[in-house]
This record gives structure tokens, sequence and C-alpha cells, in this order.
């Protein structure tokens, strides 16, 4: 069916999509740029409490409905764009990290999400505690909060692939 | 046929356990076999001595004992070795292969491995692999004073917070011979009460996720954030956290006596529609009723997993701490027999209605932050309390203000034992997701 925007659509995508996507905030990076619309994310469990995984399994809920971002949770690394890392780092995880981020797809961004997986929390110093992820993946966007709450994951996904506003600009 | 694959099995074994003798790898006596079945069998070769190969075409499983998951008492568990951590459930025959799931797994969980033993879609065994999460707890609370430890206790496991919090201060108190006030204990009570809805809600709510009843689980999960939010009004922070303090609290809370009938009774009328729509949905019920059934036997089963198994087992009723006294009734306490999924769903359900009387009675009066007292005393003590899980035990030692030790006894760290034993009774691979959220045990209190 013609209509008067087609030419323009066809050429640069619909305008109302490129208005909202375009207007919300800069993107962290290229890379992250490529997923604004469309986001599949592997979580991984590196030694957390549970409360991370209690909020993140709340952005599922219809108060947060994720889904209506394009974002969404894929059990397969094989299909996932973001690693999302939650917990104290572990020695036991450190290699499953490693692999996990290996066999996703290029390309790919990891977020760390949570006070443990930025710099260990109160278990920072214990025994087979690693507490620093940035030597084992590159981290794009770091979540702050104990846990964080799922607006604060939510506003952090957003901001990295540039549909939120982030006061905070670079990542880090 | 039966009896040449039998006996060619046999020799099989007869191979693999030379083969481990020698150093080598089966693949490397046998190339051509089936590299899953070559790991089985090595498994079976290296690990056992009775070697059963069963009889007739579906061969039953050889089961030598109950599995023995390793507990994480304090010098039992060094982190790095949980290779070695499995249970003792070995299960051999034809065409059984390991079904491995794990430790990165499903959308959003906690890092265990399970490695099932399954023929076919049939259920055999199941094998867990623990410690990947190996926070060091107990070390990591050691020398720190009850202020820091506390902190610490409050992120063992998420949400179990309050009842970590608490029965850290129970112990800390019962060091020190101190006891609460009145005032202090009911307030606990509620906040524990609190934890415990949003807690079963929650479980409730991947139950209902896991059957692929969606619209139970968007409610369900919708009432959990009401009450999370509500804690967040009260106490400054969704899962409670940074309030319960030994002798008092580590911050003014809200008064909510104005908003909290309204919230429960909003939760408490939905939360009854939503289990009334699940009680007469036949396909959520057909999933629950025989599957992932607790076998009888000598485990001692605490929490929601033992009481709906049979044992009528509740600190809160049979060692009342807090205000719990005045707040139970033994007459109320839930139960169910037969141990399997829909008993859990029945225990957790009446728990969730019982813990918003339990909240009506004790109320949400507001308090004033009280500076905790600086401790500098020796003592030994204990503090025992009904987490939303089960039975949670502190023994906390104190030598001048400072923890010595802290020895933790959580409810999933006892429950785990019973999941590779529910697992492969009569189930189906696809019953498994049904039964591990009917479990819903924390990975967190199971490795410390």
């Amino acid at each position: 069916m013609f209509y008067p925007r087609w030419i323009v659509n066809l050429a640069k995508g619909p305008a109302v999509l490129r208005r909202k996507v375009a207007s919300r905030g800069k993107a962290a990076s290229p890379t992250a740029r490529l997923f604004a619309r469309s986001l599949a994310i592997r979580h991984l469990d590196a030694g957390s409490c549970n409360g991370c995984e209690s909020e993140l399994s709340l952005l599922g809920s219809p108060v947060y409905d994720l889904s209506r971002f394009g974002f969404s949770f894929t059990p397969s690394p094989r299909h996932a764009d973001l690693l999302l890392i939650t917990g104290v780092v572990t020695d036991a995880m450190v290699p499953l990290i490693r692999a996990t981020y290996e066999a996703m797809p290029d390309p790919k961004l990891v977020v760390a999400a949570g006070a443990c997986a930025i710099d260990g929390c109160v278990f920072r110093g214990a025994p087979g505690v690693v507490g620093n992820l940035q030597d084992i993946v590159p981290v794009d966007r770091w979540i702050p909060g104990c846990p964080p709450s799922p607006d604060a994951l939510l506003d952090g996904l957003l901001a990295l692939v540039g549909r939120a506003a982030d006061p905070a600009g670079e990542a880090s | 046929m039966q009896k040449t694959q039998e006996a060619a099995d046999v020799s099989l074994i007869a191979a693999c356990e030379q083969a481990a003798q020698e150093g080598n790898r089966v693949l490397d006596v046998f190339p051509a076999e089936d590299a899953v079945r070559v790991a089985v069998w090595e498994k079976v070769a290296g690990a056992i001595t009775e070697v059963d190969v069963g009889a007739g075409p579906h061969p039953r499983p050889s089961r030598h004992g109950f599995p023995s998951l390793r507990f994480a008492e304090e010098q039992d568990f060094l982190p790095g070795t949980f290779e070695a951590a499995a249970a003792d459930l070995e299960v051999i025959g034809h065409g059984m292969h390991v079904m491995p799931l794990g430790p990165v797994r499903a959308d959003v969980a906690e890092a265990l491995r399970y490695e099932l033993d399954a023929l076919g879609d049939e259920i055999h065994g199941l094998t867990l692999r623990r410690g990947y999460k190996h926070r060091g707890v107990a070390d990591r609370m050691r020398g720190l004073d009850a202020a820091q430890a506390l902190e610490v206790a409050e992120r063992v496991t998420g949400t179990s917070t309050v009842a970590h919090a608490l029965a850290f201060s129970l112990a800390v108190e019962d060091a020190l011979g101190v006891a609460a006030d009145q005032e202090l204990s009911v307030m606990r009570s509620a906040l524990a009460e609190l934890e415990r809805l949003h807690s079963h809600l929650g479980d409730l709510a991947a139950l209902a996720a896991s059957t692929g009843t969606v619209v139970a689980a968007a409610d369900l999960y919708r009432l959990r954030e009401a009450v999370l939010r509500l804690g967040a009004r009260w106490t400054g922070h969704r899962y409670l956290r940074g309030a319960i303090a030994p002798g008092g609290w580590r911050r003014g809370l809200a008064d909510i006596r104005g908003e909290l009938p309204a919230v429960l009774e909003n939760v408490e009328a939905q939360f009854i529609a939503v289990r009334r729509a699940l009680d007469h949905t036949n396909s959520f019920l057909d999933r629950l009723h025989g599957a992932g059934r607790i076998p009888a036997g000598p485990l001692d089963l605490v929490g929601v997993v033992g009481r709906s198994a049979g044992v009528r087992e509740d600190v809160r009723w049979d060692r009342p701490y807090a205000a719990y006294p005045e707040l139970c009734h033994r007459r109320h306490m839930p139960g169910y027999a037969a141990g399997d999924a829909f008993g859990r769903y029945y225990v957790r359900c009446e728990e969730v209605l019982q813990s918003i009387a339990m909240l009506r009675r004790a109320g949400g009066t507001g308090c004033e932050f009280t500076s905790m007292p600086v401790l500098s005393e020796d003592g030994i003590g204990h503090g025992l309390v009904e987490s939303p899980r089960g039975r949670l035990f502190y023994r906390v030692e104190l030598r001048s203000g400072q923890v010595l030790s802290c020895r933790i006894r959580t409810a999933s760290s006892i429950n785990w034992v019973a999941v590779p034993l529910a697992v492969p009774n009569h189930n189906i691979l696809q019953d498994f997701p049904i039964i591990d959220a009917s479990f819903n045990l924390s990975v967190a209190s199971l490795d410390l």
C-alpha cells in the first residue's frame, strides 16, 4: 500500500521510531547502539546472594515488562547480545565467565550489575573471591545497587543502548 | 540381541576398568564408541566396584544409598574443589545418558550444575555439583566486629535477609545475655513475616511460570512487587536490609500503620483470587500432583519442604522467638503429607495467608534509630529462626566484641539433599523445571 511517507521511511526507517530512538540519549558506544531495539540478555551468576536474581526475575513481570523495549532473556549464550553478570566473582566462576563470553557472537556487551559484581561488596578480600571483573571480561556498564532495583537495571540497560538519558555520561 | 548387548557392555566395563587402572582414556581403547556413553562408563568404572548392568530392556538404576551432598561446614569445604563434591548416586544401563545443566542455565538462575541421568525422557538419577558460589562467608566474618559481621550475614541470602540478620542478632544477644524488649520483638516478627510473604509470592510465581500459567505468574509477581515496595517505604530497602541489629535498630523505620491494612487487604484479596484460579486449572494441578515426590527415608527436612512431606516442624511454633508466642497458634500450622510439588505449593499458599494475618496483628509501627551498643565482651550465642525456606541456625562466638567464629546452618543446605531423591522419582525431563521451581531452594545459602 502506498502512503506519502513511504519513500522516506524506506530510505531512513519509520519516522516515528527514528524520532523515538534518536531523541532519548547517547549510546555508550557504537556497538551498544546496534542493540537499541533488540537485546538478548544472558544472565550469569558469579556468586550472588540471589537478591540480584530476585530483582532480575521481576524485570519480566508486568510492572517492569522488559519485553516492551525489545529486550529479552535468552537461555543460550549463542543467542545473546549482552552478558549480565551478578555476584562477587568467585575463583570457580572465572573460567566459566570467560567461556560464556567467548561463546557469545560478536558484537557483544557486558554489564556488571550489583555492588558485588562491581567490587565484591562486603565479600571483598574473602578467600576465593576475585572481586574484579575488569581483568576477566571488558565491562561496558556498571549498574550499582545492593541489589539494584528493577528500575535501576532497566535504566542502566536503556542508557547503555542509548534509549535513556545518561546523566553519568560515559560508562563506569 | 539383548544378551549380546549386555555381554558387550560387561566387556566394555571391564575394558574401562582396565583403562582407568592404566591411566588411559576409554576413547583411546574404543575410538568408535559414543563419547557421551563412554563418559558414563568411565564414571562407572572409576567410581564403583560393584557392576550392575540391569535386566530387561529398561534397566533400573542401581542406587548406592542416599546421595551425600557435601555441606558447607567450616573446614569441610575448600574453594575450587567443587568437582569432587558430587552425590554418590551412580546410574548405569543401556541407553543411559547424562544431561548436563548449568552452572550457566535457564533465563535467570543461580549457579549450580545439575547432571541428569536420563533414559529417553525418564530421569533416573541426578547429581548436583556445587561450590561455584562459595564466597567464604564464615571466613569473611572472622575478626569483624558485630556491626560489620551483620552486614555480611544480611548478604548470605538476599531473599532471607531479615532471617539472617535476626538469627545473627539473636545469637549476639544470647552471647551477651541481653534480651530484646516486647516492642522490638513484635516489629522483628513483622519484618520476618513481610519477608516470608514476598519470598513465598516469588516462589509461587516461579512455580506458575514453570508450568506455563503465565497469567498467574504475572499476577503473583505483581503482588510481590507491591509487598517489596511496602517494605521499601517501611525500612528504606526493598529487601529490608539495614534495619535489624543486635539490641535495637540500625535505622529509623517509617510509620506505615496508615497504609498497611489497605495494602495487605489488597494483596490478600488478589492472592485468593489467583489461588482460586490456579486451584481450578487442571493443566496446572496435573503437573504438580505426584511430581517430585520425596521418598520416605531418614531425611532431616525443614521448612516448607519438610512441612509438605509430613514433617511438622516450624521454629516459630517449636521454639518461639521474637513475638511468635503471641502470633502463633499450633492449630494453624499448615502441613501436607505427600511431599510432592503440589504439597509444596499448598503449604506456601497457606503460609502466605498466615503471614498476612500475622502482619495484621503485628502492625507496622515506626521507630527511632537506636545506636548499636559498642560490644567488647566474650561469649558464645545461638540464634534459631524460621527463615522463609525453613530453619536457620547461627552460632556466633565473640571475643572482645569481635566475631571469633560464626557457624551457619541454612535451611537450603539441609533441604538440597532431598532434590536428587525427588527428581528421579518416576519423573520425566519435562517435569524437572517444575520440580526445581517447587523446591526453589537457594544456592547461595548452600555454597555459603
